[in-house]
């Protein structure tokens, strides 16, 4: 680094004399910019959802994704900058195909943390870069751990929450969840205090064109014995996204 | 002469009733010249996986301390033991990696494996020396007396045979097909898996 | 050559007089009886020519030849088998002995040492003593009695069955007994069918149709072939040794 481009080639992130690095504070703060987004655990799966409000009218708000599949198992959402996001689950996605490459199966959600965290730890330490100005929610199901939720920060650490919400009203919304949750909460229960979180600080008019969802699901242990949907060779998927059907029908319950 | 036949040797494998075995000769020679009668050629790889490399004896060493150390990678970052099927899949992609310049190895994997229910189903496969999975539902077999083997196995084999009754099918089976082999031989040995345990048995055959 | 003329460069042509044909074929000696078997299978390379192409011949009345190898070469070579019993008949007044007929064949396969029938035979029959009895050849002549033998592309395959089933290598009698010398007719035929099912299965080169031959030595009842399905007499006379055949289907895939 220094013996190639001077004395100014340093990496962004150095630390301060009083031991923090700035630049994944600042990388924070554009988290917390970020629209809010939510996850619960329940039961029998998980629900993590976001707000998707677009700037203007103009904007056709089908483009716009917020909670992403990486595989059949694993979904995830964000609060911070959309770019940041966008190649994040690139970066998951084909690390996700790799892991199948090698062991024939998605690997565990955990696993798959790790692994984006560990993507977003480099862009703390590396020579001209700067850190992913966004907090992620990492929903999946897996065989040996069964559904599990986990946050990832900007500075690439990451830990396993019953529920949590990040972005703009994440203070209100966790406080607003830590009433809410019990550890016996089902999955439809979930949802609904999802929505109802999210209410709280929502600007403007919730339908199913501003608001997106996605869930885990837990098989049935005898129905993923039998394995494989038919004709196809591969498991049923235990993450997806709500259709804007779904989330409308949410909605008006 | 083929580089799968320089060193010589056979395993196979079986199914039974909530159990699998796995056995092999003992044999390590030098084309036609016999070198030892204990060449242990097959590994364990954890409590209820077996694995067995016949063909190129350098390739078995190399073979195995890459299994071991990928497998123990897997341990540590997955925090949990590696399945015989997903272990199988690791051998493949192990094999593929080198697809134009091959280890000269067909492995056999032979394990008890943890089903969703909670309980647990034998579980065998068998690949070539490039990864080419065959997941049998009866039995498999590689080295220098496959041929052999596919034979006798075929006729000897039924389905459901209990771990005892087992161990005896596939000790005939292993002892008929090497003593047709010039290249296996000179002793056997037989892992026989059950769900909570392993049971070894080394067999004395012809010396010659 | 484009400007019209010869190019003198030497060309080597080749013929290759030999195929191999596939099948394979099987005989096991009794105490006084003798099973000889093959499939009707027929092929090149991956095409199969026929389903059905008998390698097992009637000789007399006590010998049966089974050929495999080269077709052709194995049909010529029985017919000519076939001629030389007939002036040892017409010359004799008797059907030639087993034992002779063995040496015979040595003989006329020899006499093509440099230019061999491209065939393995396998003799079976009844000895002047009333004793089953396998002679097995090489292409060249070399022989030998055995009390069982499996020749052809499934070779590898069945032989060391039978070494187990036959012959009882590598398992202990019973204390204080010892295993039989010979098998009674139904555990024969028991052991030639499970063989050639078993070879079927795994080789490509070995299915349609199932041929056993029975001599049966003077004097023995033929309790027990009777009633088995599709035996059919096809001895000459009924005072002597008797033959019969046997056939089976056997997977045509």
């Amino acid at each position: 680094m220094a013996t190639g481009g001077g004395a100014y080639s340093y990496s962004l992130t150095v630390f301060s004399p009083s031991g923090k690095l700035v630049q994944i504070e600042h990388a924070l703060a554009a988290v917390s910019q970020g629209t809010t987004s939510l996850g619960i655990k329940a039961t029998n799966g998980i629900v993590i959802a976001t707000e998707k409000k677009s700037s203007s009218i103009l904007i056709d708000d089908s483009m716009i994704e917020r909670v992403a599949v990486v595989c059949p198992n694993i979904g995830i959402v964000y609060s911070g900058m959309g770019p940041d996001f966008r190649l994040l689950v690139t970066k998951a996605r084909k690390s996700a195909q790799a892991y199948w490459k090698i062991y024939g199966e998605y690997p565990p959600t955990k696993v798959l943390t790790q692994e984006i965290a560990n993507i977003m730890q480099q862009a703390t330490q590396s020579g001209g870069v700067r850190p992913y100005g966004v907090s992620l929610l990492v929903a999946g199901w897996d065989v040996t751990r069964g559904p599990t939720l986990y946050q990832v920060d900007p500075s690439g650490s990451f830990w396993a929450w019953k529920a949590s919400a990040i972005g703009k009203n994440m203070v209100n919304a966790k406080t607003f969840l830590e009433k809410r949750y019990n550890d016996d909460i089902s999955l439809e229960d979930a949802i609904h205090t999802a929505l109802l979180t999210l209410k709280e600080g929502f600007e403007g008019q919730m339908t199913e064109k501003t608001i997106e969802i996605g869930v885990v699901t837990v098989p049935d242990p005898a129905e993923l014995e039998a394995g494989k949907v038919e004709g196809t060779g591969r498991f049923k998927p235990t993450f997806r996204k709500l259709t804007e059907e779904e989330v409308r029908d949410y909605l008006s319950l | 002469m083929s580089i799968m036949q320089y060193n010589g040797g056979s395993v196979i494998a079986m199914v039974g009733k909530d159990c699998v075995a796995i056995a092999s000769d003992l044999r390590l020679g030098v084309q036609s010249l016999s070198i030892s009668a204990n060449y242990q050629k097959i590994f364990p790889i954890t409590d209820r996986i077996y694995v067995g490399l016949p063909g190129l004896g350098t390739d078995v060493t190399t073979l195995h301390e890459q299994f071991r150390y990928r497998v123990n990678m897997y341990t540590i970052k997955e925090e949990r033991e590696i399945e015989p099927q997903t272990f199988a899949q690791l051998v493949s992609s192990t094999l593929y990696e080198r697809r134009f310049g091959p280890y000269f190895i067909e492995p056999v994997v032979a394990g008890m494996q943890k089903l969703p229910t909670g309980g647990f189903a034998p579980f065998i496969a068998a690949t070539d020396l490039i990864g080419c999975l065959n997941f049998a539902k009866d039995f498999v077999v590689a080295g220098t007396a496959s041929e052999k083997l596919f034979g006798v196995a075929e006729g000897l084999w039924e389905p459901d045979l209990e771990a005892e009754d087992l161990f005896e099918t596939i000790s005939q089976t292993l002892l008929n097909a090497v003593d047709r082999d010039a290249f296996s031989g000179w002793g056997a040995v037989v892992h026989v898996i059950t769900k909570d345990k392993v049971v070894t048995r080394t067999l004395k055959g012809r010396m010659d | 050559m484009p400007d019209g003329s010869f190019a003198q460069q030497p060309q080597q042509r080749q013929f290759n007089p030999y195929t191999e044909n596939g099948g394979t074929i099987l005989a096991i000696a009794g105490a006084d009886f003798t099973v000889i078997a093959g499939d009707t299978r027929q092929s090149e390379g991956y095409s199969i020519q026929t389903r059905y192409a008998p390698k097992v011949f009637r000789l007399t009345d006590r010998a049966v030849l089974a050929v495999n190898g080269f077709a052709a070469d194995g049909n010529m070579f029985v017919k000519k088998v076939k001629q030389r019993l007939e002036w040892y008949r017409h010359a004799h007044a008797k059907d030639m002995p087993l034992r002779a007929i063995a040496r015979l064949i040595q003989t006329m396969l020899y006499a093509q040492r440099f230019f061999p029938y491209y065939v393995y035979n396998i003799l079976g029959g009844i000895e002047e003593d009333g004793s089953g009895a396998v002679y097995s050849f090489d292409p060249v002549g070399s022989y030998e009695r055995e009390a069982c033998r499996a020749a052809g592309a499934a070779q590898a395959l069945v032989q060391p069955f039978l070494d187990n089933q036959i012959y009882f290598k590598n398992q202990m009698a019973a204390a204080g007994q010892s295993h039989p010398l010979h098998l009674p007719l139904s555990d024969v035929l028991a052991i030639v069918i499970d063989s050639f099912t078993s070879a079927t299965e795994r080789h490509i080169e070995v299915g349609d149709g199932l041929e056993m031959y029975v001599v049966l030595a003077k004097g023995r009842s033929s309790q027990g072939l009777d009633g088995l399905r599709g035996a059919q007499e096809i001895s000459t006379t009924n005072d002597g040794d008797r033959v019969f055949v046997i056939r089976r289907e056997l997977k045509k895939d």
